[in-house]
């Protein structure tokens, strides 16, 4: 709930109130209308009611002035939600001609103390789109200044995958991701974003192509932080819908078989082993008898196949999520 | 962490909680009063979980509520590229006559939402609305791709608006207001690579996203009631992985993140918990921890705080923080509709 800023270069006591100003003299504010016994009313200040009053007038005189500009600007400081009033301000633009640079500019700035308004970054899209692909490289500078931040914030994550697949600037993507999982590998987001270059980027050849080289990346992600789940999703989701492919791959079960003898408690890639083994995986020797090994630590699963043992030391290790993995247990086929 | 004497669900200080709300929100809830309706369905229908909805006027809010609807100026309209639901405050809605230039209300899906949801709550048969308008215009807010923009003046396009529109479909009973395969396709792709959903096609899986993408789904026929038929039922979106991005999105302290590392919020306990319940896998998760990581949440106040350490309840998470305690079944709380965020009782 982040508080609407208020106009950037007037104190309390520079504010001059709309019916006080010379230029709006000929306005006739109108009042809001908020009807019968209104649930949840809302203790609006005296100047947002005011300013807003005076919107009304020239929203329904259909006014289309400079002076009509720099009022939505005013209400959009106090209320940034508001989307009749920036559709107002893009029929006015539009009227004036108005230099969409500097419209760029002006939201950029009301952008970065209310990064996570949905109206603002439509804005943003509306005019980028006007724009063209000349801005993509301004507007990929804009969305690394908020993700700088907010590392995760979906709006400018959101606008920053609409710019590259519309207007373009694929060329330092992958290396953007490599920049932020350096700063922090459990940045989803970031991760998120590499599938994205990974699977759309007319540069870079598609899934199968970067399949190879991702794993390894992934591979040394993972035996770095083991406890990231967000490196391990991605490792199978570089495999989605290609089982065989993943079984065949000899580095995934090695990955799991390398955390495991150094933590054999590591949920995610005995999660991610157990999925291996359901999908046909023929443990190597030396994965067995890790797995053999866990197995003989726990009387109960000393009997089991390999798969249900796996399932009884996750609901070991996992307590949380105990019912799912007893469930799983239920639904693995016992292995020969 | 919660002093010991708020570990009990402190069912009488969310009552008043929702009850000061209801009847003034204060000025810091300014910056959202163009999603007013939306505030007031978290008022209305918080009051409905703790079964205290007396303490409201229904009558009135009725007549408030049908006060924001838009309705065309003659039948021919429909098709004008108008849509014709319910504007979410009164700073969209302008009346059209003596004004020189056409200057229209803009109703929005979610202000259409929370109204039906809220006329709904409060027993007013939603089949004296006039939805011919509302229906045949909606059907123009949906893009090719099969999602939905929320108002006709241009806005952006995700899965919100999907899941409004199926809820606006379900609860009116008439499905002309859009295409359901369509939606559907465009749900599909924005299952994102490990099974959760993001709200566009790419983005990252994220708890809203995915309670969209799945209640919407629910509602529109393509989820099974159990686990079992939902493992079977062929391709639709891949329920294994979905499952298994739901169930790990518990933390430690109990609660749920809404999306991978990044901390546990109360809301989450609701849109996850929510997935989980309508794809039949909701005992998959620890009960005792969400509900001590819900109870935490609890403000002196009244009302729910987002995270664990804030200090101050908000409507949004105090309605969600019900609701989530509700799918625990809680003792107090009625019965939830999860699909369609309404208690099962008036349905």
């Amino acid at each position: 709930m982040a508080p609407s800023s208020s106009s950037s270069s007037e104190g309390v006591d520079d504010w001059v109130p709309p019916s006080r100003r010379p230029e709006l003299a000929d306005v006739v504010p109108v009042p809001q209308d908020d009807g019968p016994h209104p649930v949840v009313p809302i203790a609006y200040r005296s100047d947002f009611r005011e300013v807003m009053d005076y919107f009304r007038a020239l929203y329904f005189a259909g006014e289309r002035s400079v002076r009509a500009l720099h009022l939505t600007a005013e209400v959009i400081g106090l209320n940034p939600g508001n989307y009749t009033v920036w559709h107002f301000r893009r029929l006015v633009l539009e009227a004036l001609d108005a230099d969409l640079q500097e419209e760029m500019n002006f939201v950029d700035q009301i952008a970065e103390s209310n990064p996570k308004n949905y109206q603002i970054w439509h804005h943003k899209r509306w005019l980028a789109e006007k724009l063209g692909p000349d801005v993509a490289n301004k507007e990929h500078e804009f969305t690394r200044k908020i993700l700088a931040i907010d590392a995760k914030n979906y709006h400018a994550w959101s606008h920053r995958q609409w710019v590259l697949q519309v207007l373009g600037g694929w060329e330092t993507e992958l290396q953007y991701c490599n920049q932020l999982l350096e700063e922090d590998v459990f940045n989803n987001s970031a991760w998120n974003q590499r599938y994205l270059v990974i699977t759309r980027s007319p540069l870079h050849g598609g899934l199968v192509a970067m399949r190879d080289s991702e794993v390894d990346y992934t591979v040394g992600a993972i035996l770095a932080n083991p406890q990231n789940e967000s490196s391990w999703r991605y490792l199978k989701g570089l495999y989605k819908g290609e089982n065989n492919l993943l079984v065949a791959d000899e580095r995934i079960s090695d990955v799991c078989l390398k955390v495991l003898k150094n933590d054999w408690t590591c949920v995610f890639a005995l999660s991610l082993l157990l999925d291996l083994l359901r999908i046909g995986l023929q443990p190597s020797d030396d994965l067995r008898g890790t797995i053999e090994a866990m197995k003989n630590a726990d009387p109960e699963t000393a009997d089991a196949d390999l798969a249900t043992a796996i399932c009884s030391i996750l609901q070991k290790c996992d307590p949380l999520r105990v019912n799912y993995w007893s469930w799983f247990m239920t639904t693995v086929s016992p292995q020969i | 962490m919660g002093e010991p004497e708020l570990l009990e669900f402190a069912r009488e200080r969310h009552v008043l909680f929702l009850e000061v709300m209801a009847s003034e929100l204060p000025g810091n809830y300014a910056p959202q009063e163009v999603n007013h309706l939306t505030l007031a369905y978290f008022a209305v229908a918080g009051l409905s979980l703790l079964r205290e909805l007396d303490r409201v006027n229904k009558d009135q809010i009725a007549k408030w509520i049908l006060s924001f609807q838009v309705h065309p100026e003659t039948d021919n309209e429909f098709d004008n590229g108008h849509f014709y639901g319910f504007c979410g405050s009164r700073t969209t809605q302008f009346p059209s006559t003596s004004v020189k230039d056409p200057c229209y209300s803009v109703s929005h899906l979610a202000s259409t939402y929370s109204a039906l949801a809220i006329l709904k709550i409060i027993g007013y048969d939603v089949a004296n609305i006039d939805s011919k308008a509302l229906l045949s215009s909606m059907k123009n807010l949906q893009q090719p791709d099969g999602s939905f923009m929320p108002t006709h003046i241009g806005a952006e396009t995700d899965l919100r608006f999907v899941y409004c529109a199926a809820a606006i479909c379900s609860m009116l009973k008439d499905w002309t207001g859009m295409d359901k395969e369509k939606a559907k396709q465009y749900i599909l792709n924005c299952q994102s690579y490990d099974g959760g959903f993001g709200l566009v096609p790419g983005s990252e899986s994220h708890g809203g996203g995915t309670f969209c993408a799945v209640a919407a789904l629910c509602l529109m026929g393509f989820i099974q009631v159990d686990l079992a038929s939902n493992l079977q039922e062929s391709a639709s979106i891949d329920i294994c992985l979905l499952l298994e991005w739901c169930v790990q999105r518990q933390e430690e302290d109990g609660g749920f993140q809404g999306r991978r590392n990044k901390l546990s919020d109360t809301c989450y306990a609701f849109w996850i918990g929510g997935v989980l319940k309508i794809i039949g896998a909701y005992h998959f998760i620890d009960h005792g921890a969400l509900r001590g990581f819900l109870l935490s949440c609890q403000s002196p106040y009244g009302g729910f705080t987002k995270l664990l350490y804030d200090q101050y309840p908000d409507i949004h998470h105090s309605y969600y923080g019900l609701a989530a305690l509700s799918l625990l079944e809680e003792d107090g709380l009625e019965p939830l509709c999860v699909e369609l965020g309404i208690v099962s009782a008036v349905l």
